[in-house]
């Protein structure tokens, strides 16, 4: 069963660093373009995702993840260059299809944008278990019962998603057809996901009496298990991140 | 209430008891499955708020909108950072089915297809101005960003345009979503489901 998420379990200086600070790493990183606006500045924060990944010693993996929205991306430059507000100077004509030169631009800035967003969560999502991301969420104050539902889809999804190749097999050799036209393929999805949502809802009855004969609501603060995750670099990070957006919102005014 | 008539539910009430927090992971749990499956059978659907509108149903709209929130939550922090974005609209998805079950939109499947359309409905007009914000429209559907396209040339406004661009990607998504999660919710079985406030949405009634 693969864990949920993007996580790759690797020694690195980043995958050491605690998640809070690189969860707040990510979310200034990800809005700097946002904020400041600009494209320049969009890709000093490219730049310094991906020195990030290779620190992290994950550029590899990321760059392949990247390439999955590569499609959306290509459609975002076609529909955009034709039909972007601003359009004024053909540049390419194909037939009838006419793109632009400001909407190809606009095009660039949206996926540029796109890009740092995802690669700013990469540096966070392949160098931290999502286990320990919520576990230090949860020492920071979130409620531990919503850390208990967040914690409990990560253990729940590997083994529906086991499950549902198994239902599938079952189903099929009952003579369900999983290929063919979309109509046929849109018939198997009840056989499929019936037994599969129904089983869930009913073992879930059994999850919370479990739960409950160990204390889940009982009132009370709670304790950890393991020790609070620190780092000497995580101040200075932290720091540094902020007052990168800081900079930006500066740039934005002053430009 | 001693000869045992229960207060009627509201369309609000909920019972947070464990098992409703336990609901909530489930929820999410279906939702990726739904989308899973979706993907494995090739269909040109999302189909991943199943579990969120089944939430809905069981629970009533605050349990749907938290699994709504949750789920996007959880998505961003692990898969996707882009899907954080959108949590209003998962949110908007749990509200809007949990009062349509709570009014009584699924005691029956025609009534089941107007709930389909409404949160449909609801689905879009929350997402495509944050489609307008961050792709200036598009939604990355390909039927839907040629709608998109075609419209905008010959002259439609951009918000008109990026609103049915989502529109028709949306409404037969969700109507399916709804109907499956109806067919779902009916063959759940009564002990289960009377640990719940199912409100007007109560099922197979014996009276």
């Amino acid at each position: 069963m693969r864990p949920v998420g993007l996580y790759v379990e690797r020694q690195s200086p980043i995958h050491g660093l605690d998640p809070i600070t690189k969860l707040s790493y990510a979310v200034c990183l990800a809005l700097v373009p946002f904020v400041a606006g600009d494209l320049r500045i969009t890709f000093v924060a490219l730049v310094v995702n991906l020195g990030l990944l290779v620190v992290g010693r994950v550029l590899r993996e990321g760059l392949l993840a990247l390439a999955g929205v590569g499609f959306f991306l290509a459609t975002l430059f076609i529909v955009q260059g034709m039909v972007y507000p601003g359009n004024a100077t053909p540049l390419v004509s194909v037939g009838p299809l006419v793109l632009y030169q400001e909407g190809l631009a606009h095009a660039a800035w949206l996926s540029a944008r796109f890009i740092n967003l995802t690669l700013s969560a990469f540096v966070l999502l392949f160098t931290t278990r999502p286990a320990d991301l919520v576990d230090e969420l949860m020492r920071a104050g979130l409620p531990p019962r919503v850390g208990y539902v967040l914690l409990s889809v990560l253990q729940i999804i590997p083994s529906m998603a086991a499950r549902v190749s198994v239902i599938q097999d079952a189903q099929r050799s009952r003579g369900m057809e999983t290929e063919g036209p979309v109509w046929v393929r849109m018939r198997a999805l009840l056989p499929v996901l019936g037994p599969l949502v129904i089983s869930s809802l009913v073992a879930m009855q059994e999850r919370a009496l479990a739960l409950e004969v160990r204390g889940f609501g009982a009132p009370g603060p709670r304790t950890f298990y393991r020790p609070p995750w620190q780092h000497r670099l995580a101040w200075p990070v932290r720091l540094a991140a902020l007052s990168a957006l800081l900079g930006a919102l500066v740039w934005r005014l002053a430009g | 209430m001693a000869t045992g008539a229960q207060p009627r539910a509201g369309v609000w009430t909920t019972r947070w008891t464990t098992l409703t927090l336990v609901l909530i992971p489930v929820g999410i749990a279906i939702n990726f499955v739904g989308k899973f499956v979706a993907q494995a059978l090739k269909l040109p659907l999302w189909l991943d708020s199943i579990g969120t509108v089944l939430a809905a149903f069981i629970a009533g709209p605050w349990v749907g909108a938290l699994t709504g929130a949750l789920n996007n939550i959880i998505y961003g922090l692990t898969v996707d950072p882009v899907s954080l974005w959108y949590f209003i609209t998962s949110v908007g998805i749990g509200l809007s089915a949990g009062i349509m079950a709570r009014l009584g939109f699924i005691r029956s499947t025609a009534r089941a297809v107007i709930a389909g359309l409404v949160v449909a409905l609801v689905a879009t007009v929350v997402s495509f101005p944050i489609n307008i914000y961050l792709w200036s429209g598009q939604t990355g559907n390909v039927w839907g960003d040629a709608l998109f396209t075609a419209l905008t040339l010959r002259g439609v406004p951009l918000w008109l345009a990026s609103f049915l661009d989502e529109l028709v990607v949306d409404l037969p998504d969700k109507v399916l979503t709804v109907l499956i999660a109806f067919g779902l919710f009916r063959a759940l079985p009564r002990r289960l489901l009377s640990q719940f406030d199912l409100g007007d949405a109560g099922h197979r009634r014996t009276a």
